[in-house]
């Protein structure tokens, strides 16, 4: 089996009393597209910020390539935000925007040369048609092009999207999305791409892992993550994507509640469709719905759902990476 | 049966430094009572100036003509007076970004009453904050809410309290321009049902403004979809987005895949190249240079509007019925 590149042990971070992660463990592969779902106040951004050794564990451990991560790794762990305009600084032509990188990381070998490499693989070609340009003089793709190649002159290990597409143009979004999984089929580099986009998802990524309120809530690869969803936050979701027809909708009432106030038994419970419609009754767990926190998700399975109604081992739950049921 | 809104002819063109920038050239569409038109396309294609035209709400400086008739009355022609009456009470936006749109120290209640008492809409003061607690039910936001300043209000909330006070003086028209843009997948389901519902309670119209064909698909029953400061296809919105007869069309349905469809799995669909710049459009048809079908005789002229299927039509040489 490969070595994972990111490893996610019991992960906490709490921001006083607020909860942002409350336990995640998640394994990324070398070559491989993770897409991170959830909406707003999942803690999805803290955990990458964790990934990136940005912010420090309450308890848990992050490791990269086996060692704690740190900041020092940032060279290996490169980042692209959601608005390629407001990353770039207007006052930097796009040769001093992508080399910036290396001139941190005290690069030592030909800087012009890595440039153009990096301009040419992100798709802005010939390079030389854009080295001297400003971010006010080409397009908004172009832009977040720009962004890409700044983040990929390192030569790193992990690329961290933060939405990459969502402040783009519909019609550019598919050759974005294009470059990224091309970037990961041609080097072996692997993406987490956070998102609340499934479409992102089933166009690009290998694995999706939804997050409900600092947790894991499933996790598997993608098509039958998306073609047959367990959990039923994961499938709310999925009949409220406009992308997905003739699936009926879904709508939860309010909103993701509260970190600094999760709630017990299951964090989702109190908006649960299964609970509120009296299946969980009818099943005999609605007290464990209520009262029992669910297990943490492993991060060796390749299937999973921190659901009391799905993984109370009901033959196919959970699967393990190796194979076969627990 | 006539039309509640009318639009002619309409053009808008920006002065800017750079010269005269044509955002609109030349839109017609009509919108019956309790219809729902659904205008797509991407930054740039003139979607958001046409809404602001329709109420006017443009900066000094910039050169409308056509006609946009609402009811008998030519909005464009009006006395200011007249106007203002028609804002609000005729017809209301709700902008995109929420966050900006209110008032960071005002009740979110006095927000709403403001317009209702400058329009005289109901009796007396009373009247008007029963009215605005009345239309943020109707929106899901509890009464014990009102009293709130727009930051102690989530996104999504924010949202919904720009709908209600939309709605304070009871419009024949909403406009709506990327009003769930920013929101949550679940939040903005939860906003949608809010329009869907108010839509069919009281045979309110919308106009709704997205670049997501497929949130259009769900909302409106036409679709238009805008290119380079034109309309370059419409029709029933089912028909548009599962038949499209424009190649832009096309490609902004296949933009957003259908979950489960294999041919878009691992295939993220996309157009080469970037919108045009309004103020350098190509020649011939605007869409040629990043039109997969183009032929030669794409550069020659700009293609009218046509009839490509049932109810459908398209401007594009190519489209046949």
């Amino acid at each position: 089996m490969t070595e994972a590149l990111v490893v996610v042990e019991d992960l906490h971070i709490h921001f006083g009393a607020a909860r942002a992660v409350d336990g995640v463990n998640l394994a990324v592969m070398p070559g491989e597209v993770l897409a991170l779902v959830g909406e707003s106040g999942s803690g999805k951004t803290t955990l990458i910020r964790a990934i990136q050794g940005l912010t420090h564990p309450t308890s848990g451990k992050v490791l990269f390539e086996g060692k704690e991560a740190d900041t020092r790794h940032l060279p290996d762990v490169q980042m692209v935000f959601q608005d390629p305009t407001g990353a770039l600084n207007p006052r930097r032509t796009v040769s001093e925007i992508v080399a910036e990188g290396l001139r941190i990381e005290k690069f030592k070998g030909n800087e012009a040369e890595a440039v153009s490499t990096a301009l040419s693989r992100a798709g802005l070609r010939p390079p030389e048609r854009f080295l001297r340009r400003f971010p006010h003089e080409i397009s908004g793709g172009q832009r977040q092009r720009v962004v890409i190649a700044g983040a990929m002159v390192t030569e790193p290990r992990l690329l961290l999207a933060d939405e990459p597409v969502a402040s783009l143009d519909a019609s550019i979004r598919g050759e974005i999305l294009g470059l990224l999984r091309n970037l990961v089929d041609t080097t072996g580099l692997a993406v987490l791409v956070v998102t609340h986009d499934l479409g992102l998802a089933w166009n690009i990524a290998d694995r999706v892992a939804v997050m409900y309120l600092g947790r894991i809530i499933e996790v598997g690869p993608t098509e039958e993550l998306l073609d047959s969803p367990k959990h039923p936050y994961t499938k709310a979701l999925l009949s409220v994507v406009p992308e997905t027809r003739g699936m009926e909708q879904q709508i939860l009432s309010g909103e993701i509640p509260d970190p600094k106030r999760i709630p017990s038994g299951c964090r989702f419970h109190p908006r649960c469709p299964v609970l509120q419609s009296g299946e969980s009754e009818r099943l005999g767990i609605a007290e464990r719905c209520r009262g029992e926190d669910l297990a943490i998700i492993s991060a060796d399975a390749t299937r999973d759902a921190a659901c009391w109604a799905v993984s109370p081992r009901r033959g196919e739950w959970p699967v393990r990476a190796e194979g076969g049921v627990i | 049966m006539t039309a509640l809104l009318s639009v002619r002819d309409l053009t808008v063109t920006y002065r800017t430094s750079q010269g005269e920038v044509p955002a609109v050239r030349g839109v017609s569409f009509e919108l019956e009572p309790g219809g729902s038109l659904g205008l797509a396309g991407e930054s740039g294609c003139g979607k958001s100036t046409m809404a602001n035209a329709i109420l006017r709400l443009l900066p000094a400086g910039t050169t409308t003509t056509g006609e946009v008739l609402l009811g008998e009355e030519d909005v464009l022609t009006m006395k200011p007076g007249r106007l203002r009456a028609v804002r609000w009470t005729g017809a209301a936006i709700v902008f995109q970004g929420a966050l900006h749109a209110l008032n960071p120290v005002q009740r979110v209640i006095d927000q709403i009453t403001e317009p209702i008492i400058l329009h005289k809409t109901e009796p007396d003061e009373k009247a008007a904050e029963k009215r605005a607690v009345d239309l943020l039910g109707q929106v899901g936001i509890p009464a014990n809410r009102a009293e709130d300043y727009p930051h102690q209000l989530s996104g999504g909330q924010r949202q919904r309290v720009l709908i209600a006070m939309a709605l304070a003086c009871d419009p024949d028209l909403l406009i709506a321009d990327e009003p769930t843009t920013a929101l949550d997948l679940m939040v903005q389901a939860q906003v949608l049902a809010v329009l869907e519902k108010l839509r069919g309670e009281r045979q309110l119209s919308m106009i709704f403004i997205t670049h997501d064909l497929s949130v259009l698909t769900y909302v409106c029953d036409r679709l238009a979809v805008m290119y380079a400061g034109r309309i370059v296809e419409r029709g029933p919105s089912d028909q548009v987005f599962e038949r499209p007869t424009h190649p832009y069309t096309r490609a902004l349905a296949a933009a957003f895949p259908t979950i489960g469809d294999r041919e878009s799995r691992m295939n993220p669909s996309g157009l080469k190249g970037d919108p045009p710049d309004p103020a350098a459009l190509p020649a011939g048809c605007p869409f040629h240079p990043r039109c997969p079908d183009a032929i030669d005789r794409c550069r020659d002229a700009e293609p009218p509007l046509l009839p490509s299927g049932p109810a459908q039509e398209a401007a594009c040489i190519l489209a046949r019925p």
